[in-house]
């Protein structure tokens, strides 16, 4: 007993651990059922809505799907989820936050953009990134 | 070779020999592309904006610029973002794009939006590597349950 679940914990000779795989598929599923909304209005929404934010989403719901099979292989879709929301954060959020002009939507993006890189640095397997994205040679130019 | 492709089940990493030098060239020239050419474009927006701007849209484009530098280096590795961008982009062009031509019913962003988008409709098919896709997105096993 006590070994299957240091096994499920521990990485051994494989990239990740199982907890950490099963920790970015609940990611995924999380994107899955909370971005599903936003795709429902793809067949519902007004003639002249401008559509591109709805668009971005749903393309990212698509890699959510890809994740529940082939989480290792979507990390970079995690890391581009940590720098999206962080510039939100950065240039928009925290600023109109701080001056008391934010738009009407600002407290539920605070929320549903804001709070997320704190989460999405806890998905992240920061090991298999630094190995496969830092260290790791690029691919060859010649 | 067949041991590596084996072997890269559970990653993505093997020596970039299965994709060749044309190609790997072809990624990277749409990765700076993306990366510089639409950052350059987008950038400016996060530092001037109106101080009630929702901002979602400028995050999400540069966000993905600033990644796709990445794919200049693993090109291969980066993929999931290339197929991000044909995603929304045919999402757009055929949930929004399209209709609002063809009715003649036209956002006031219409003209901003539609040249770039369809460009990257028309582009991005002739951009990814389908077969690498097919291998590794598709047939490949997926990462282990247990």
């Amino acid at each position: 007993m006590m070994d299957s679940k240091a096994a499920f914990w521990a990485r051994g000779n494989q990239e990740v651990s199982l907890a950490r795989l099963y920790i970015i598929r609940a990611a995924a599923l999380l994107g899955i059922w909370g971005l599903f909304p936003t795709v429902e209005t793809l067949a519902t929404h007004t003639a002249l809505d401008r559509g591109v934010h709805k668009a971005l989403i749903s393309g990212l719901w698509v890699t959510s799907l890809f994740a529940l099979r082939y989480p290792l292989k979507m990390v970079p879709i995690l890391l581009f989820e940590l720098v999206w929301k962080l510039i939100w954060l950065l240039a928009f959020g925290l600023p109109e936050w701080r001056s008391g002009v934010g738009s009407p939507q600002l407290q539920g993006d605070l929320w549903s953009i804001g709070a997320f890189p704190a989460v999405v640095v806890l998905v992240i397997p920061w090991g298999y990134v630094w190995r496969n994205y830092v260290m790791q040679p690029g691919d060859r130019w010649r | 070779m067949a041991s590596a492709a084996k072997s890269s089940g559970r990653g993505a990493v093997t020596d970039g020999a299965d994709l060749s030098l044309v190609r790997l060239y072809v990624m990277r020239v749409i990765y700076l592309l993306i990366g510089l050419g639409e950052g350059s474009q987008i950038a400016p927006a996060l530092f001037v904006h109106d101080p009630t701007a929702r901002g979602v849209i400028p995050s999400l484009l540069s966000g993905m610029c600033l990644l796709c530098l990445l794919g200049l280096k693993y090109p291969r590795q980066m993929l999931p973002l290339l197929l991000f961008e044909m995603a929304w982009k045919y999402i757009w062009f055929f949930a929004f794009g399209l209709p609002q031509y063809l009715s003649g019913h036209l956002p006031p962003t219409f003209s901003d939006d539609f040249m770039p988008i369809t460009f990257g409709v028309v582009l991005m098919p002739f951009v990814i590597p389908w077969g690498y896709f097919w291998r590794n997105y598709v047939l490949a096993p997926g990462d282990r349950w247990r």
